[in-house]
């Protein structure tokens, strides 16, 4: 969902939360005596930050903002997922909050602009980030655009900037995994464009212009589907990326390629 | 003059900072520490850009000494370890502990909840002047610190050498 809008204060932690598992199944919180495989699951407790409020309760983690040792702080916790078996569990998410941890510090080694980690928590599962205040996601950003009317080439623009610094991250090797326009930040005030990459929970290294190329396709995805009429700013993103990265070539084949291989596209007569 | 804060996420802790200058018997208090008449982290405060980065070592030094995960002995040693972008504790401890010439010490007290700790007592026996927690940008060796974090120019650019500093030393035993 789109991140960065907060929900209002967290009053007491209610039930769990009704969510759709990985395996497909819907997950109910109260008890279903006739239950298949009805599990209940437990959302992690909220951390007792001053000023804290609730921002996202998505499947993998419970957002939060609020002060963090005196400053503006994200925190994520992992939802952990009763059907899977726990030692399994407990090695995805940790894998998962080091792969975010290690992204984050490969991205901004690199000049990549990306939330400072405040703190890591292997036992709760959970990671401290920087908060960037007053952001706006791209997503949001896009839909008010839309609707006021005017300003396409703002768009253009930012589609230019968006293609560049994806450019960059692709040449660090590092696939993010999980791109759309709800993990682009624009900090304030937005129309300088200054991007910052979120929520690199799925990112992971490589060197392969599949994965790459499998990275620009999932955007394209999620740009196609939550913003209509953006065919063209996304091919602006296309046209600075390949400007901007030198292995940019065998990346965008690929996304040719798996773009042909795509859902509910059949060679069949 | 000295700054106190609680841990959010312990609230039984809190962590007190005391800066001073002109020091000049900073081998009795290194000493001192050593044989925990002084129980506290002597730091070396040109390597400290801000005090947010010492909230940020104590609060991975208590996070680990709660769940008994500490690489160091005592609180006290794991907080100067986890300053460190190194694994290496003797190398941590020459780096941000403070050594006998030194005339500048900033002192870390994590103290328990309900324990009053006497910062009189503490302040009265370092042979030097108090300074208000505000000083100690004037006291940061800027390229230094870049130095030993191994900043770099391009990631200097999206952010503060504060920002820098603080990521690796929250990432740096990231598996």
């Amino acid at each position: 969902g789109p991140a960065g809008a907060a929900m209002g204060d967290v009053g007491p932690v209610g039930p769990p939360v009704g969510e759709l598992g990985a395996a497909g199944l819907a997950v109910d919180g109260s008890e279903d005596a006739a239950g298949a495989a009805m599990v209940a699951e437990e959302p992690p407790a909220p951390p007792p930050l001053p000023g804290l409020r609730l921002v996202q309760q998505g499947a993998e983690a419970h957002v939060y903002r609020g002060l963090f040792l005196g400053r503006a702080a994200v925190a994520k916790l992992r939802v952990p997922k009763r059907y899977r078996h726990p030692a399994l569990e407990e090695r995805l998410s940790r894998r998962r909050m080091a792969q975010e941890a290690r992204s984050l510090l490969r991205c901004r080694r690199a000049g990549i602009p990306a939330p400072v980690v405040y703190f890591v928590d292997y036992v709760t599962n959970s990671i401290f980030l920087e908060d960037i205040v007053d952001s706006v996601t791209v997503q949001d950003h896009i839909y008010s655009v839309q609707k006021s009317g005017n300003d396409t080439s703002g768009l253009h623009k930012l589609a230019e900037k968006m293609g560049e610094l994806l450019a960059r991250m692709h040449d660090e090797d590092i696939i993010h995994g999980d791109l759309t326009t709800a993990n682009l930040l624009l900090r304030p005030p937005t129309e300088q464009l200054d991007l910052v990459l979120i929520d690199f929970g799925l990112s992971f290294i490589s060197a392969l212009p599949e994965d790459k190329g499998v990275d620009l396709y999932v955007l394209e995805k999620a740009f196609i589907s939550t913003h209509p009429d953006t065919e063209s700013m996304f091919q602006a993103l296309l046209k600075s990326y390949a400007a901007t990265s030198k292995k940019s070539g065998p990346v965008i084949k690929k996304l040719d390629e798996v773009r042909l291989r795509g859902r509910k596209r059949s060679m069949i007569g | 003059m000295e700054r106190t804060h609680r841990l959010e996420l312990f609230p039984d802790r809190s962590v007190t900072l005391l800066l001073f200058q002109h020091v000049k018997n900073a081998a009795a208090l290194r000493k001192k520490a050593i044989e925990g008449s002084i129980d506290g982290a002597l730091v070396n405060p040109t390597m400290i850009v801000d005090p947010f980065q010492i909230l940020v070592a104590a609060n991975k030094a208590v996070h680990l000494q709660k769940i008994g995960k500490m690489k160091t002995r005592t609180l006290n040693a794991e907080i100067i370890f986890s300053l460190s972008p190194s694994n290496n504790i003797s190398d941590a401890f020459k780096k941000f502990g403070i050594s006998d010439s030194d005339t500048a010490v900033l002192i870390v007290l994590v103290v328990d909840g309900d324990k009053t700790v006497n910062l009189a007592d503490i302040a009265s026996q370092v042979e030097g002047q108090q300074v208000s927690l505000d000083e100690l940008p004037q006291l940061t060796d800027t390229a230094k610190v870049k130095k030993m974090y191994k900043v770099t120019p391009q990631e200097e650019k999206i952010g503060t050498l504060l920002d820098s500093v603080v990521c690796r030393m929250s990432t740096k035993d990231v598996l």
